[in-house]
């Protein structure tokens, strides 16, 4: 009985041993294969981020057809860049996007922290109504609602030129307000928060109200120190956001004055067909400000849309 | 208990003060343009001045080729743009999900499409399809095809549009699908092992149904953003060549910010609304899943 055993597990292990060997086979070429078909993606992904790369160290010369070659003469000559910033006011529309997209972000982050706080954890009348209320935003679209929000910004009264009816003038269109004010605050922001004030164990509220905290007190004491990733998350989002957004400046911006780096980059268009180096140059120059937030932040961000998309 | 009560009302307050800026920009950039939107859907308004003109404005859009081509523009672009950005992503984060080295740089590299802005996209594509100096067509003359008319055919342009909205949507579904595979025990595979189940059992038993409700809010999504798809279509082609990528917010701001018809834009953008609150109402409908399986 005890050797017929021992005889079936020298017998099993030996099978074993030889589908290991040929499971081990297998589980390499499958490990290989997964390799190159995500590095496959990885080159797509990359084959236009470096052929903006590329470009933006060509001269005319080197990106005209018949002289073409894959890698620019040098990478030290900037020429490119030197030509592109000077059409137009590049200068103006950094500091125009930076200021704005600063305001924003601060703006957001307070006025979302405090809205998610009070929506989580504080109790008060009408309560979730009004967060449900808030909550149907994430379900309206910008184009849907454009038009009305441009005449909003429009009959702002007794500012650019309007009467006390909000008549006659432009009101806050084409004035650092139209791009900040909307955006302060969003559906998504006080959702976000909420959900992660929620999360914290209610010891934490009655323990402040012994050592005599009001909400505020607990909020600022309490809360905002424990509220690191949400803010980190908050802030990536509402920076990659606002500085990319292109829409809401196209429309509600009209003078070169208040242009954004998106609509500089989208002037170029017209000349782009004969210096597509100068065109691409703009475009990386562009894009810093978010790749240096994606780098600092990667983790977070892509724990933020997981939570964030997840959750929606 | 006077005091009690005093405290309590406090409390209300500051609850107020706390919710009220969120609440005030919701009311004055959500709510209110919303209701603005479906009365003035109602007139004939072009800045100027605005008649009551009932049911007009729906009655032409029916009528209005453009508006007609938009929608199914529109339509087409989401036949073209889901299923492959879908099953991409979910392919990719399958193989992801697996024990690798360099996990979080693959990961890092899909998701960077999303942090640039549509106009640096876009004008790093113009110049990839551009039709003598592009990429695309250096490439295809390798091969003695082409040159192929990326953006300035008819035939050609909406494709276009779609393989870069592709380009850019992947690793964000890759992200969410990563996501969701993550949260499937790792048990449930255990136990089919046991049970003797390979490879592709495990992916028809397992991840497929648990990964249903992930799979159908990506699904939503997608939905929603290519009913809003702007950007691109503006500033690669404009709507054109003849019209053949026009989309309805194409048409929304063209009505609304070129045209200033903006009564009858605001019915092109009702429709909008109607037609994203009817996908998003579906998904609370059925996608409940989507909720308890993420917690």
């Amino acid at each position: 009985m005890q050797t017929n055993t021992i005889n079936q597990e020298k017998k099993n292990k030996e099978r074993t041993k030889k589908n290991k060997l040929g499971k081990k086979r297998k589980e390499q070429f499958q490990l290989i294969l997964t390799y190159i078909i995500l590095t496959a993606w990885v080159v797509v992904v990359l084959i236009p981020v470096i052929f903006v790369i590329l470009t933006a160290f060509k001269t005319d010369q080197e990106i005209s057809l018949i002289n073409f070659r894959w890698l620019p003469k040098s990478f030290t000559n900037i020429e490119a860049f030197r030509q592109a910033m000077q059409m137009g006011n590049w200068s103006r529309y950094f500091a125009n996007s930076l200021f704005v997209t600063t305001i924003v972000v601060g703006g957001s982050l307070l006025f979302n922290s405090i809205g998610g706080f009070a929506f989580a954890r504080l109790k008060f009348k009408g309560r979730d109504i009004l967060f449900v209320m808030i909550l149907t935003g994430l379900m309206i679209s910008p184009q849907s609602v454009i038009i009305p929000q441009y005449m909003i910004m429009r009959m702002v009264p007794l500012v650019g030129g309007n009467n006390i009816l909000g008549q006659g003038g432009t009101g806050l269109l084409d004035t650092y307000w139209s791009l900040i004010v909307p955006f302060m605050a969003g559906s998504f922001g006080v959702f976000l928060c909420k959900q992660f004030y929620s999360t914290f164990p209610r010891s934490l509220d009655d323990a402040a109200k012994i050592d005599g905290c009001g909400p505020i007190k607990t909020y600022v004491y309490i809360y905002v120190p424990l509220s690191k990733t949400i803010l980190a998350t908050l802030t990536i989002f509402k920076t990659v956001a606002t500085w990319n957004d292109f829409f809401y400046p196209l429309i509600f911006t009209t003078s070169e004055k208040m242009k954004t780096v998106q609509l500089g980059l989208q002037m170029f268009k017209g000349s782009a067909a004969t210096h597509y180096n100068w065109l691409m140059a703009a475009t990386l120059i562009s894009v810093i400000p978010t790749i240096i937030v994606y780098i600092f932040a990667q983790k977070y961000f892509v724990q933020g849309v997981v939570s964030s998309g997840m959750k929606n | 208990m006077k005091t009690k009560k005093k405290k309590n009302l406090e409390k209300q307050n500051i609850g107020y003060l706390l919710v009220a800026p969120s609440f005030l920009i919701y009311l004055l950039f959500i709510m209110i343009p919303v209701v603005w939107s479906v009365a003035m859907s109602f007139t004939d308004y072009n800045l100027v001045e605005a008649n009551f003109v009932g049911f007009k404005n729906y009655i032409n859009l029916f009528q209005d080729d453009l508006f007609v081509k938009g929608f199914m523009n529109t339509l087409r672009y989401s036949a073209m743009t889901i299923v492959p950005t879908m099953a991409l992503g979910l392919g990719l984060a399958m193989l992801l999900n697996k024990k690798l080295k360099g996990k979080g740089l693959y990961r890092t590299w899909f998701y960077l499409p999303n942090i640039f802005s549509m106009v640096a996209i876009s004008m790093a594509w113009i110049y990839l399809y551009d039709t003598r100096a592009g990429i695309l067509n250096m490439a295809l003359r390798k091969f003695g095809i082409g040159p192929v008319q990326w953006v300035s055919s008819p035939g050609m342009a909406m494709i276009s549009i779609a393989i870069m909205s592709i380009w850019i949507g992947v690793g964000y579904n890759m992200v969410l699908n990563l996501a969701g595979l993550q949260s499937i025990p790792e048990y449930l595979y255990e136990a089919a092992s046991i049970d003797g189940a390979h490879g592709w059992q495990k992916f028809i038993y397992i991840t497929i149904p648990m990964l249903a409700p992930t799979t159908f809010f990506i699904f939503v999504m997608a939905c929603i953003r290519s009913f809003q798809v702007f950007g691109q279509v503006l500033i690669v082609t404009n709507g054109g060549p003849v019209n053949s990528t026009t989309t309805l917010a194409h048409q929304i701001y063209l009505n609304g910010f070129e045209y200033y018809k903006m009564g009858y834009a605001s019915s092109q953008a009702v429709v909008l609304l109607v037609v994203i609150l009817t996908i998003t109402l579906v998904n609370m409908r059925y996608g409940k899943g989507g909720e308890t399986d993420a917690n």
